[in-house]
């Protein structure tokens, strides 16, 4: 950009913190006034300010890191069938194809154009995830073998808020008459839709006090902002290329491990995520479409390199290029199913931690737990189901200055647990007896993996369904630099006297009196056990967390 | 003679209200011995203990210790299976990106954490009942090794039925007569227990220390002879008597921020205005809150130290954005402002104390809308040289003058709190236009109009002696009690008569509590039903009108609930067809005292200033502006740009805005007239 098209110092730090602000005031918009609780309690969802042609601008960033660095993805699919040329006022784009930049069809991207004067400034974004979107069961489909039956298709769409969604308009009754709960759904694209128009008031008032001109210029220069923020924090990795090789258990079908290998090359100040050598595509619902391996990648990229002070937006995509073959387990082939992507993209997560690590000693972190373990409980009495679905914890890698972070959310998420009074006040089929921290479960070090924790279920009635998907039963979090692997997690049924093994992906039918025991694992630990201070030994001993 | 005490970080701030008008004083606080510099300012500001008729007091002696974690060895006794539910937490993380994540300690280590068996379920009933003959030499044992000062009981579902609870706390009673029992359920009834383990921990452990903190004071009152009231502030802009807070201690948590919002509230009242957005712009950092009809917005989701609290405080947003700001480039080569701060050691370059970064005070300082000669308190005088020799380096680097770079600096610092009330007030459903903005705190009426502007809020209301309403806010508010209890009730044909009963129940509590302390008898009571459609995560907030209670229906309620929904939700209540019901209540009670005077009746004669012009930097180039004091401004509006000196916060008004004094002694600043 040349000088005298550049921004005064002072225009630009201000429209830059307005449409920053603006991005989050849309996603508190969104989450305070979502219907469901993965939006709300789990704020899986995503808001940003995009311009002209696509590129995102600015993002939330008080939502999940999961969906970081994906819109432009979906714009660019939408936009190419129906060019922003064409768009009228009212109009908006719609997706959840996960072949056309959606993570799984339960998250719903929405796009809407801002018009001022006439003329298109940019577009407000919303994506949230969506409890229920048809498909072949209700909550958690897990059987299903191609993503038509994972639920309701929305293709790269272009429609219109007047024509087809208001008052009853042909979309919704479409949409609505797909799927099991429509009112919470189609709600939550209520509130989607109520999200981006705040982010277009506040870029049209933008307009308003800047002009339409110096609005456009800001948003180029944020984006240019940003990446010269990352090439600054890549150029200070040296040279090189970085390895990291990790695996998901296995397809839920048999036991052979899903490798997962990224090499990064960093050039300069310019990066390449190549994640050749990861394992071909499974049969069963575990593949990444590679917008969640986009977002994987650039979220560990974040963490790493320039923490939560730099806006990511289109800049971080241009200083960092991401490849993963084609029909593998990153970057599928449809018709592949695709909802339970977040195991992969954890293990995407944990590749690059490893080679980053590498490249930057300071800044190394051992993988932790990293799983999104969704545990479903699902009962049906009197001809009504009743569904209990939470996501549990785990441990946090060590890293060369500290204990890894025990029991906690994992890095690409940041769901909370339910508490035990509103599980005791909502469900009568099961009670929980036990909720706390897993004794030795962190892997040993000089600085110990944090710990997972163990949750148990008391069954308290028939015909009560367990399905399950999860990782690291067999495959544990790796320690680094002398450190050993965190405990794998498990799942166990206490029948009378017998004790059942539930896999990593399973679907169980119960009894009255079971009582399971979801065990989430450790995260690994960092430098050689021996060089541990004895303080700290101590300390855990004291507090009963570790034995050695 | 009413006095209000409010001892903060750096100065201790005293309002004394008598016949002859308002006295206000400042000295330093003595941080070491808090309760010294109660009596360090009534000696500074010559009042004879056994004058006065009322003492009101906010501290933050309850706040540090558990910053500090000074409290007492704590024992914690749980339901069994759930040793862990401190360190548990919620499981989510408060930073998102930060690879080096590590949730803060606990009040309670695992290890003084004892395990109760017992189990109770949401209605209330017993799925395993406590044998106290089998559990007391377990609990005798673990006490007796532990040493611990204090003990905090919180079993699940206790709200619902607090027998194993009394249980404990009766054989503790008997057995280890003198040790300090806290129990859950008079703490709080909500559920999540979590959030109310950490309350009834955080009440054990703070209560020791206010209790002893509190006794000193008062013996040391009572040898002066002080024969009035003493009250303490809470975090919910409500005062009690010194004697009924130690039962409560967590009320005193970050009282501090509350008292200021509630001075700032009767004192706009006084001109009228009950839709306010309170701003107080400090050293640090910049607290908004959003006042509706004269009461203050209160939150459920308080944290200490990130340790949450079940009560209701003044729901307070602070960013950080004071006039010790940081004012700098990043690698980016963005400008930025804060959040890192000079905080008042050195604080500002200008004031002379060794700091050589620019901060967002010098920079009103090199506009010239905070004079260098201004008389602020502490009669410190500012350093005008050396607020620019700390810009100079920066402005060469951006190729900006001195005056170029503080102008844009201090409009960045205006945009950080703009997107800040603009939060606020959006996940609240609330439009800012609504409302007033009344500035307060050293910085807040420097600040105050520019803010407004981009709000498109067209009135700013200046309280008078706006550096120490923290103090005012003490003597201005309230006596207040507050309870609450989770009790789902569906909204059928039965729930009018169950929430008469539960609501008789609470508020005849509340009154006992009220006559027990001995409060007066006009008493305004109030009630918040938490309502949601049954299955959705989060319930709202909503307001019931107790004048209408005799003759409430299930309609009423139902109508009650959509009106909340609508506002919050916007897009209409989808799904009305879906039952709905309420998950807790919570109810008030407010004894107001007698009136106070405005702050502005000040006893002495107003700082004078002569009336001259001067130069001010503002949108990016030097305007011609008048400098006078602020008594100088009279009913007839005075247009900007002005700056005006006042003895605690000085103000700046800029072109496009007049100023004028109300009959309250509020500075009136409206824009565009």
């Amino acid at each position: 950009m040349s000088d005298e098209t550049r921004l005064n110092p002072v225009d630009q730090a201000v429209i830059s913190q307005a449409l920053l602000s603006a991005a989050r005031e849309m996603g508190i918009k969104l989450y305070r006034s979502a219907y469901s609780s993965v939006v709300r309690d789990g704020k899986d969802a995503s808001t940003g300010i995009l311009d002209a042609e696509g590129n995102a601008v600015a993002q939330s960033d008080e939502l999940i890191p999961m969906l970081v660095g994906s819109l432009s993805i979906t714009f660019r699919s939408c936009a190419a069938l129906y060019p922003v040329a064409t768009l009228k006022e009212g109009d908006f784009y719609i997706c959840n194809h996960p072949y056309h930049g959606a993570h799984h069809l339960q998250d719903i991207l929405i796009f809407v154009p801002i018009f001022y004067r006439g003329e298109i400034i940019g577009f407000s974004a919303a994506v949230a995830h969506h409890l229920d979107i048809g498909g072949g069961a209700p909550g958690l489909n897990s059987s299903a073998t191609d993503f038509y039956q994972e639920g309701l298709v929305i293709p790269p769409s272009k429609y219109n808020l007047a024509a087809d969604w208001e008052n009853e308009g042909p979309l919704r009754r479409f949409i609505g008459a797909n799927i099991r709960v429509p009112e919470q759904t189609l709600g939550d694209i209520d509130s989607q839709l109520a999200a981006c128009a705040v982010g277009a008031a506040r870029v049209t008032e933008m307009c308003d006090k800047y002009s339409a001109a110096t609005v456009r210029r800001a948003m180029a220069e944020m984006i240019a902002y940003t990446e010269r923020r990352v090439r600054a924090a890549i150029a200070a990795i040296p040279d090189g290329t970085y390895h990291g090789e990790d695996a998901v258990d296995d397809d839920g079908l048999s036991d052979a491990p899903l490798p997962i290998r990224v090499a990064v090359t960093v050039q300069g100040d310019r990066m390449d995520v190549d994640f050749t050598g990861t394992c071909p595509q499974v049969k069963t619902h575990l593949n990444a479409p590679f917008a969640s391996t986009v977002s994987a990648t650039l979220a560990c990229v974040k963490a790493v390199l320039t923490g939560g002070d730099v806006p990511f937006n289109e800049g971080a995509s241009r200083a960092v290029t991401i490849t993963a073959p084609k029909g593998s387990l990153l970057n599928p082939n449809p018709p592949a199913p695709v909802r339970a992507r977040m195991e992969a993209s954890f293990r995407a997560y944990d590749v690059m931690l490893k080679a980053l690590g590498q490249a930057m000693p300071q800044h190394a972190v051992a993988p932790g737990y990293d799983c999104t373990t969704g545990f479903c409980l699902s009962h049906l009495k009197d001809g009504r189901y009743r569904v209990f679905i939470e996501l549990r914890d785990g441990g946090y890698g060590a890293s060369p200055r500290q204990d890894g972070c025990d029991a906690v959310a994992g890095p690409l998420s940041n769901c909370t647990n339910t508490p035990v009074e509103q599980i005791d006040a909502d469900y009568d089929f099961f009670r929980i007896e036990t909720y706390a921290l897993r004794p030795d479960s962190g892997g040993r070090g000089q600085y110990r993996g944090g710990l997972g924790s163990v949750r148990a279920y008391r069954i308290l009635d028939d015909g009560v369904r367990l399905a399950i998907y999860a990782d690291r039963f067999r495959i544990p979090a790796a320690g680094m630099a002398g450190g050993e692997a965190g405990a794998c997690g498990s799942c166990l049924i206490q029948r009378g006297n017998e004790t059942i093994a539930v896999r990593s992906k399973d679907d169980v039918a119960l009894r009255k009196g079971d009582l399971i025991l979801l065990a989430s694992g450790g995260g690994g630990g960092y430098g050689p056990p021996e060089r541990r201070d004895p303080a700290d030994l101590a300390r855990d001993r004291q507090l009963g967390l570790m034995r050695g | 003679m009413k006095v209000g005490v409010e001892i903060g970080g750096t100065f201790t701030d005293l309002v004394c209200i008598e016949e002859s008008g308002i006295r206000l004083t400042k000295v330093p606080s003595t941080p070491r011995q808090p309760d010294r510099g109660v009596f360090h300012a009534l000696e500074a500001a010559a009042i004879p203990l056994d004058a006065m008729a009322d003492l009101a007091h906010g501290s933050t002696v309850a706040t540090n210790a558990v910053l500090e974690r000074k409290g007492a060895r704590l024992a914690l006794l749980v339901t069994e299976g759930f040793r862990d539910v401190l360190q548990l937490r919620r499981q989510d993380r408060e930073q998102l990106f930060d690879i080096f994540y590590r949730k803060p300690d606990p009040l309670v280590p695992r290890y003084d954490t004892l395990e109760v068996p017992e189990r109770v379920v949401s209605d209330g009933g017993v799925v395993r009942a406590l044998d106290m003959a089998a559990f007391g030499p377990v609990l005798d044992r673990f006490l007796a090794e532990g040493g611990h000062g204090a003990v905090a009981i919180c079993l699940l579902n206790a709200f619902a039925n607090p027998a194993h609870e009394r249980a404990v706390a009766e054989w503790l009673a008997a057995h280890r007569p003198g040790l300090p029992v806290t129990c859950s359920v008079d703490v709080t009834r909500e559920f999540r227990e979590y959030e109310r383990t950490s309350t009834t921990t955080l009440a054990a452990y703070v209560q020791p220390v206010l209790d002893a903190y509190l006794s000193r004071i008062e013996e040391r009152l009572a040898q002066g002879g002080f024969a009035g009231r003493f009250s303490i502030m809470q975090s919910n802009g409500g005062r009690v008597p010194a004697t009924a807070i130690r039962r409560n201690a967590v009320s005193a948590l970050l009282s501090g921020p509350a008292a200021g919002v509630t001075g700032a509230i009767r004192q706009a009242s006084l001109s009228g205005h009950r839709d306010i957005i309170t701003l107080d712009i400090g050293g640090t950092s910049a607290d908004v809150c959003l006042v509706q009809d004269g009461r203050p917005e209160l939150t459920r989701e308080a944290r200490v130290d990130t340790l949450p609290v079940l009560m209701p405080m003044v729901d307070i947003t602070t960013i950080g954005a004071g006039g010790g700001s940081l004012v700098w480039v990043d690698d980016g080569g963005l400008l930025r402002v804060g959040p890192r701060s000079a905080g008042a050691d050195p604080g500002p370059a200008c004031y002379g104390r060794g700091g050589t970064q620019p901060t967002l005070t010098d920079a009103h300082v090199i506009c010239g809308r905070l004079p260098a000669d201004a008389r602020l308190a502490g009669s410190m005088k500012l350093d005008a040289a050396a607020a620019r020799a700390a810009f100079a380096p920066l402005a060469a680097q951006l190729g900006l003058s001195v005056e170029a770079l503080a102008d844009s600096a201090i409009q960045i610092a205006v945009a950080n709190i703009v997107s800040a009330i603009r939060l606020v007030s959006t996940s609240r459903g609330r439009d800012p236009r609504d409302y007033a903005l009344v500035p307060f705190g050293g910085a807040g009426p420097l600040h105050a109009a520019a803010v407004a502007e981009a709000l498109a809020i067209g009135t700013v209301v200046v309280p008078p002696n706006a550096g120490v309403i923290s103090a005012y806010g003490l003597l201005a508010a309230d006596y207040s009690l507050y309870d609450s209890l989770t009790r789902r009730t569906r909204l059928d044909a039965d729930a009018p008569a169950a929430v008469r009963g539960v609501l008789a129940e609470m508020l005849g509590g509340l009154q006992a509590r009220a006559d027990a302390i001995g409060l007066g008898e006009a008493r305004r009571a109030e009630a918040v039903l938490e309502m949601r459609y049954v299955g959705q995560a989060f319930e709202i907030p909503v307001p019931l009108d107790l004048a209408a209670l005799e003759g409430l229906t299930t309609e009423s309620l139902l109508d009650a609930f959509a009106v909340e929904h609508r506002r919050i939700y916007r897009l209409g209540a989808a799904g009305q067809a879906r039952p709905v019901e309420i998950v807790s209540y919570r109810v008030g009670l407010h004894v107001p005292h007698g009136s106070v005077p405005s702050l502005a009746e000040i006893a002495g004669p107003p700082l004078t200033v002569p009336d001259r012009a001067t130069t001010i930097f503002d949108g990016g180039r030097a305007r011609a502006a008048r400098r006078m004091g602020r008594a100088a401004i009279g009913a007839v509006p005075v247009a900007g740009p002005l700056t005006l000196d006042d003895l605690t916060a000085a103000v700046y008004v800029p072109e496009g805005w007049t100023a004028a004094t109300d009959p309250s002694g509020n500075l009136i600043l409206r824009r565009g007239a």
